[in-house]
């Protein structure tokens, strides 16, 4: 073993550090290892099973009792993986009938339950000691807490194969098709496995065996990094091998020379090495000579970057002068014309823009406008839906239907507008109708046919429609209405004004 | 895997040296060392997390029972609150550790080193859903197991990285003793483990001590006995002025 071939880098670490530091040594190697655990231990659990098959859990048992020694094996590749002696897999495989020797029983009895185990292991396994010496070794090791973490490495270790054992269990009933019919009654199999289930229960052991083959190699690499790390705390192997690379790096020919040079020096009169280094007056630089050093030092790089680019580009002087010299075209002519040209372009612009201002003038006045156009506050109304209101008269004269009747002979327009006015202001007064300026006739009527009067509903409906076809279609009311219309309002309301 | 089982060896000696460093290189041409932490404390660290919580869960459950349906509702609220938040605001807010990761003096930084913010802590929380499956985090433990780095998925997805925090180291003392010139000349890695030899001389067992500076002996020329004092005598002269 030389401390200078290690393929890691060694130097004292924290407990949990020294842990990684086992895993990622395990992570490596990690097929020749897991490797290494199957092929004895598969085979092993087969065995197991094939002999016990009615008690698959004591086959689970037996093969979990026997797990320090599936450790050895690991530990043993990891060991000489270390110094970069990676063994092949037949070597290892070859190993292990001499490791499996070495305190077996002990292993698997009076320390089968030990919590430190993957830390104890290589002190037995790797310094080959026995007995009361091992004893000793191992009690120089463990001082000072010097085991910390490898407790906590076997109970992390322990729900972490618990975690894995469901996962995978649980992923194997994930897999399964809802088709295929396979229920599992629980509390039957926590009870009694029926013949015909052990097959599963085999499967579950096989499944531990696969969660073992990944998580051995690393637990055992965990207690092996703490081992190493102890060691490197205790006995400095990251400063043994710096020095012998150093001893290494003097002993070839230019380390005689650096130790010749070394040594003349060190022989050397003091007050000449503590002499100061030569006067640096003949340096002094003048403010311009510094300035222009520096900027001769910016100008080199890394301070300057430079860059050649070649691209097109227009107006080369060469072809001006060759556009120069064809015949010409009087200089102050081409002016004018550009000057024209430029005049012409920006009427263009102005008519465009106050073309698409006349375009958008109704949008500009709706929403860029600051004040509401005309238009808007008083848009007009749709015809057919809302009333044309006959001429408001501020007093409805006293009696309307006589002044209605005056009217008729000159104006029937005038006199129906008067009448609809005055059946408006009646309904409103005398039936307390809720009547708007927005209420359209047909709303008026409606509301009307609401009362269930059908007198004052016909009334209504006569001089509406009279109304809306002087109103919209200028068709004057035939002559035969007239008396029909004032008696019937006569009757209705009589004669008097609103009181 | 059969073909690097058939010449293992060769193919070691290519690999870069082992270490639980990982280097970051800032924009300044830094090397930001950090040391991202494995399985077992981070484990420990969720653990005493997942206690905590429960801790918190039950007392208040306990205590907003009394208050009927309002309590319930104000129960449910808070379980929201502590089993979706309670990993991203520690982290946020309290420098990458929660009570467990504080624990265990573990810190969650984004990959480049700097503090863990909002996105990444949440990223990497709301992905736990995905490493618990299917029981009991096996995804998140198999990640674990298999990056070099030791990241989970929800690190991977989020950019982060759980590394050990710094820990205060105690101020190295050296031997009281004359320096005396260095005879050769010395790299860096060099010096240091002259200096380390120093710091942890006390640590060493005094067989050691001599077996350690014996090495070095021959080309000190000075006999083996006095090698010890040689070396610390360089150390002192390294260290420069106390």
């Amino acid at each position: 073993m030389r401390l200078s071939d290690s393929v890691a880098v060694l130097h004292p670490r924290s407990p949990w550090e020294a842990m990684d530091f086992g895993m990622a040594l395990a992570r490596r190697h990690a097929g020749l290892l897991m490797l290494a655990w199957a092929i004895p231990a598969w085979p092993l659990l087969a065995l197991l099973s094939l002999l016990l098959w009615e008690s698959p859990g004591l086959a689970l048992l037996i093969f979990w009792w026997l797990k320090p020694l599936g450790e050895r094996l690991p530990l043993f590749i990891l060991s000489r993986t270390l110094f970069g002696e990676t063994p092949r897999l037949g070597e290892s495989l070859r190993a292990l009938p001499g490791l499996l020797r070495a305190e077996w029983l002990a292993s698997l009895t009076q320390r089968r339950f030990n919590p430190t185990r993957s830390f104890d292991l290589p002190v037995l396994l790797l310094e080959g000691l026995a007995g009361k010496e091992l004893w000793q070794r191992r009690a120089v090791l463990a001082a000072c807490r010097g085991k910390r973490g490898a407790g906590w490495l076997t109970l992390v270790g322990l729900h972490l194969e618990l975690a894995l054992w469901l996962g995978l269990l649980a992923f194997l009933y994930l897999l399964l098709p809802a088709q295929a019919g396979v229920e599992f009654d629980w509390q039957q199999l926590l009870e009694d496995t029926p013949p015909d289930r052990l097959w599963l229960e085999h499967l579950t052991n096989g499944l531990y065996a696969l969660v073992l083959m990944i998580w051995e190699p690393l637990y055992v690499a965990g207690g092996f990094g703490l081992y190493l790390n102890r060691r490197v705390h205790l006995e400095a192997w990251d400063l043994e091998a710096a020095f012998q690379r150093l001893r290494r790096r003097l002993g070839s020919a230019t380390g005689i020379l650096l130790l010749a040079t070394g040594l003349v020096l060190a022989q050397l009169p003091g007050p000449a090495m503590a002499e100061p280094p030569a006067s640096q007056a003949s340096q002094t630089l003048g403010r311009q000579a510094a300035r222009a050093d520096i900027r001769a030092m910016l100008g080199q790089p890394p301070f300057s970057r430079r860059e050649e680019t070649t691209r097109w580009r227009f107006g080369d002087p060469a072809q001006v002068s060759d556009i120069e010299s064809l015949p010409a075209v009087p200089a102050d002519f081409v002016q004018r014309l550009a000057q024209a040209l430029e005049v012409l372009l920006w009427l263009a612009v102005g008519s465009g823009a106050m073309l698409l201002a006349w375009r958008y003038r109704a949008w500009l006045a709706a929403f860029a406008g600051r004040r509401t156009p005309a238009a808007r506050r008083a848009p007009p109304r749709p015809p057919g839906h809302s009333a044309p209101r006959p001429a408001a008269s501020p007093t409805l004269p006293a009696d309307i239907a006589t002044q209605a009747e005056r009217l008729w002979a000159e104006d029937p327009g005038q006199a129906l507008a008067l009448l609809y006015h005055g059946l408006l202001e009646r309904l409103r007064e005398d039936y307390q109708l809720p009547l708007s300026e927005a209420d359209t006739e047909g709303e008026i009527l409606r509301r009307v046919r609401r009362l269930e009067r059908p007198e004052l509903q016909h009334l209504a409906e006569t001089l509406i429609r009279h109304w809306q076809n002087f109103a919209y279609g200028r068709h004057l009311p035939p002559a035969a209405v007239k008396d029909e219309l004032l008696s019937a309002w006569r009757a209705r309301f009589g004669s008097g004004s609103p009181a | 895997m059969s073909a690097s089982l058939a010449k293992p060896s060769a193919g070691t000696a290519r690999q870069p040296l082992l270490d639980t460093c990982h280097l970051v290189e800032t924009p300044e041409g830094i090397d930001l060392v950090l040391h991202p932490a494995g399985l077992v404390p981070r484990a420990l660290a969720f653990a005493v997390d997942l206690a905590v919580r429960g801790a918190i869960l039950l007392l208040s459950f306990l205590v907003l029972g009394q208050f009927g349906e309002l309590g319930l509702g104000l129960a449910s609220l808070l379980f929201f609150l502590v089993t979706w938040w309670y990993m991203v605001l520690f982290e946020v807010l309290n420098q990458g550790r929660s009570p467990g990761k504080q624990l265990l003096g573990l810190q969650v930084v984004h990959d480049d080193g700097t503090p863990v913010g909002w996105a990444a802590s949440l990223t990497r929380n709301l992905l736990r859903v995905v490493d618990l499956l299917p029981f009991g985090y096996t995804l998140g433990i198999l990640s674990c197991l298999a990056h070099p780095l030791f990241k989970r998925l929800g690190d991977l997805a989020a950019g982060t990285l759980v590394v050990y925090g710094e820990r205060p180291q105690p101020h190295p003392s050296l031997p009281e003793i004359d320096a005396q010139p260095v005879p050769f000349a010395l790299q860096a890695d060099e010096r240091r483990a002259l200096l380390a030899f120093a710091e942890r001389r006390a640590r060493l067992s005094v067989g050691r001590r001599q077996e350690l500076a014996g090495i070095l002996a021959g080309p000190l020329q000075v006999p083996e006995e006095q090698a010890e004092a040689r070396l610390l005598g360089i150390a002192r002269e390294l260290m420069g002025p106390p």
